[in-house]
């Protein structure tokens, strides 16, 4: 086992880099991502590992990067597309929802796009209301998409090179916040994959299970290491893969523990941990419930300028562990 | 607070289906005490008194003189302030008019003591009914499931949880129902009075550790083979005539209190059969249910403390008992096995062979 704690930046920069080595096909296309390394300096020095025609630095036009990308699939390539916001996705919403999901389906199965679209998401940078929104929920809504939300450094390099294998377009979405900071666990040498569709328990225990996604696992983790000593264990899952969602290990955990507590960082209405919610209530597991479920979520309002605000709006350490430890003390 | 109480048609014999009735000793409205006649019954075999089985009065007289009127069936009501020990028949109860119904076993006295038959009276069925989804009272869903497994009425559980909504642990940690407690009282009342009236019999007990583990279907069948070979212990209380059958009364013990359901020649079953009969017979009795073919007939008594992790009791004989058996186990593993004797049917040294005896079977 290795022992290298990277940076997720790192890891998915490793990823890439596997890949290219790997498959010729493979490029990378985006804004600054070339000689500036990435806005956030994911793609660093690929540029000069590899050619200018596999690290393609483009105009600054979502709707033509990925274009170029879901032609560039239909032809047989495997490009790497990175949105330098996630918020700007909107710009190429067309290619991405109405082209690259749905192409490989209205032809009968005769193409494949087999595109990964990268792009950081997320608050906290003090970017404001355009560049700070969570939009998984927007492409986990739209069949033929898939959506990767990696919580850390050795997820995101195995789920990184799991979407580049994958025949359809996978929307891979990194938090901005957790692309400086290692993980908890080392990354591993080599191209080891992480197969998309498979949840992760990241801890077990006996009295709540907690589902967190990206960011929110991190601080979900915090949570449960502070109230162990308590004598609250809890059992963290991350889902990883959004879309499709492995609810399995989540279903089983419930009929354990009883009691359910989901966190995202996006906006409440519509968001994805009330497909969690939705899926548990129709299950089996329904009925092992001993404690209403308990989300936590962004508030619905776009992402606040002023510091104090931005915080309020999302989810916090504290947050979560008095939604767990209420839950957990109030329901026996 | 006061009972409805049906007298029933008593089973007399073992052939016996239908009795007729001949007379009755009393009116609506007559105030009678426990053992006044109620009412005379003629059968092929024996003609008979039946008795009030509590005071109380007499509310309705149902059956009609010179009719055959079916085993089970109320030939009366009475009024009663006693409640009566509850076991109930499961799918095997008759149909009664009104509630709540009631089935007592005649009074049978034996000659030698006056003992009352023993504390097999039977009642009616009182069923947990499966709780219906009940909307309107807030629960968690595990609640609910656990309620309707154990036959809680959710309107009855007092809610601790936020939102006065009822929790998992207001329905784990429920308190028996009023009704299963009041047959839990009644029983205990029973019991401790037939016990009572038992003391009196010149008995002793005789113990031996043994280190063979029998099951309780096992031990059974041993020692009714054991008591077939002594017909003089295995006589009808009411004239002391042989019986025709070995019947073995086991102690199980429950929420509803102590059931005695007999076995009839448990020897002559097939050892897996026996087994069987046991098993579903020990969970019905635990749900407070016994079938009517088994609440009487019974000479002798089984009581395995095993199923409690005990090793052994004070023994006393049960009314109309000649003899008991309990099992105990130690805590190496070993077992005990105490005989109690009625010493005006068998002496102390019967008594001992037949400890020997039942061990050598075993």
């Amino acid at each position: 086992m290795s022992d290298r704690m990277l940076t997720m930046a790192e890891a998915l920069r490793e990823a890439m880099g596997i890949a290219m080595e790997e498959r010729p096909e493979v490029f990378i296309l985006g804004e600054d991502i070339g000689i500036y390394g990435g806005a956030f300096g994911v793609t660093g020095d690929l540029y000069h590992r590899f050619s200018p025609l596999r690290v393609l630095d483009t105009p600054i036009s979502e709707l033509g990067i990925v274009g170029a990308a879901v032609g560039a699939a239909l032809s047989g390539m495997r490009p790497i597309v990175e949105i330098q916001f996630s918020d700007f996705t909107a710009q190429a919403m067309d290619q991405i929802a109405n082209q690259a999901a749905k192409i490989h389906f209205m032809l009968g199965g005769a193409l494949h796009v087999p595109l990964v679209l990268r792009t950081p998401q997320g608050s906290g940078t003090g970017a404001a209301a355009q560049h700070s929104q969570n939009l998984e929920t927007w492409f986990a809504n739209v069949p033929g998409l898939k959506v990767v939300v990696p919580s850390n450094p050795a997820d995101a390099k195995g789920l990184l090179l799991s979407a580049i294998d994958d025949p359809n377009p996978v929307i891979f979405l990194e938090h901005k916040l957790l692309y400086k900071i290692p993980g908890r666990d080392p990354v591993p040498e080599g191209a080891i994959r992480i197969p998309l569709g498979v949840s992760k328990v990241v801890r077990t225990g006996k009295d709540l299970t907690l589902v967190a996604t990206g960011i929110m696992v991190n601080k979900a983790f915090e949570v449960t290491e502070k109230l162990e000593a308590e004598g609250i264990s809890i059992t963290l899952i991350d889902p990883r893969t959004i879309s499709p969602l492995d609810m399995s290990p989540i279903l089983e955990s419930v009929e354990k523990t009883g009691r359910l507590l989901v966190v995202q960082e996006g906006p409440s209405h519509g968001g994805f941990i009330n497909e969690v919610i939705a899926r548990v209530s129709e299950s089996s597991s329904f009925g092992s419930l001993i404690a209403p479920i308990k989300r936590l979520a962004g508030m619905n309002i776009p992402i606040p300028y002023a510091p104090q605000l931005e915080k309020a709006a999302v989810p916090q350490v504290a947050d979560i562990e008095v939604a767990a430890r209420n839950l957990v003390k109030e329901w026996r | 607070m006061s009972f409805r109480y049906p007298v029933v048609m008593p089973k007399m014999s073992m052939t016996m289906e239908t009795g007729e009735l001949i007379l009755y000793h009393v009116k609506p409205g007559d105030r009678v005490s426990s053992g006044d006649v109620l009412f005379e019954v003629m059968t092929d075999k024996i003609d008979m008194e039946v008795e009030a089985p509590t005071d109380g009065v007499i509310e309705q007289l149902i059956g009609e003189i010179g009719i055959d009127i079916p085993i089970g069936t109320p030939v009366l009501i009475m009024q009663t302030d006693t409640e009566v020990m509850a076991f109930d028949f499961g799918g095997e109860a008759p149909t009664i008019p009104a509630p709540p119904e009631a089935i007592v076993e005649p009074v049978v006295l034996p000659e030698p003591v006056i003992v009352p038959e023993p504390v097999v009276v039977p009642e009616p069925v009182i069923v947990p009914e499966p709780v219906r989804a009940e909307v309107g009272v807030k629960a968690v869903p595990k609640a609910r499931i656990v309620a309707a497994q154990k036959g809680i009425d959710l309107q009855s559980v007092v809610a601790t949880g936020p939102d006065n909504t009822i929790m998992l642990a207001d329905v784990t940690q429920i308190r028996p129902s009023d009704e299963i407690q009041r047959r839990q009282s009644a029983n205990k009342a029973l019991i401790a009075k037939g016990l009572e009236m038992t003391r009196l019999i010149p008995q002793s007990s005789f113990s031996r550790t043994v280190s063979t583990s029998v099951d309780t279907a096992a031990l059974l069948a041993a020692w009714a083979s054991v008591l077939r070979s002594r017909p003089e212990l295995n006589i009808s209380p009411k004239d002391g005539s042989e019986l025709s059958f070995v019947g073995v009364a086991v102690i199980i013990e429950s929420k509803y209190g102590s059931a005695l359901p007999v076995f009839k020649d448990p020897d002559l079953l097939g050892a897996l059969e026996l087994s069987e009969l046991v098993s579903t017979t020990t969970s019905a009795a635990e749900n407070g249910k016994v079938p009517l073919s088994m609440l009487s007939g019974a000479t002798t008594i089984v009581f395995d403390l095993r199923r409690y992790h005990m090793s052994a009791t004070t023994p006393l004989l049960f009314p109309n008992q000649l003899t008991s058996i309990t099992v105990g186990e130690n805590i190496d593993g070993t077992q005990i096995i105490s005989l109690t004797i009625d010493l005006r049917y068998c002496d102390f040294y019967d008594g001992a062979l037949l400890l020997d005896h039942l061990i050598s079977v075993l």
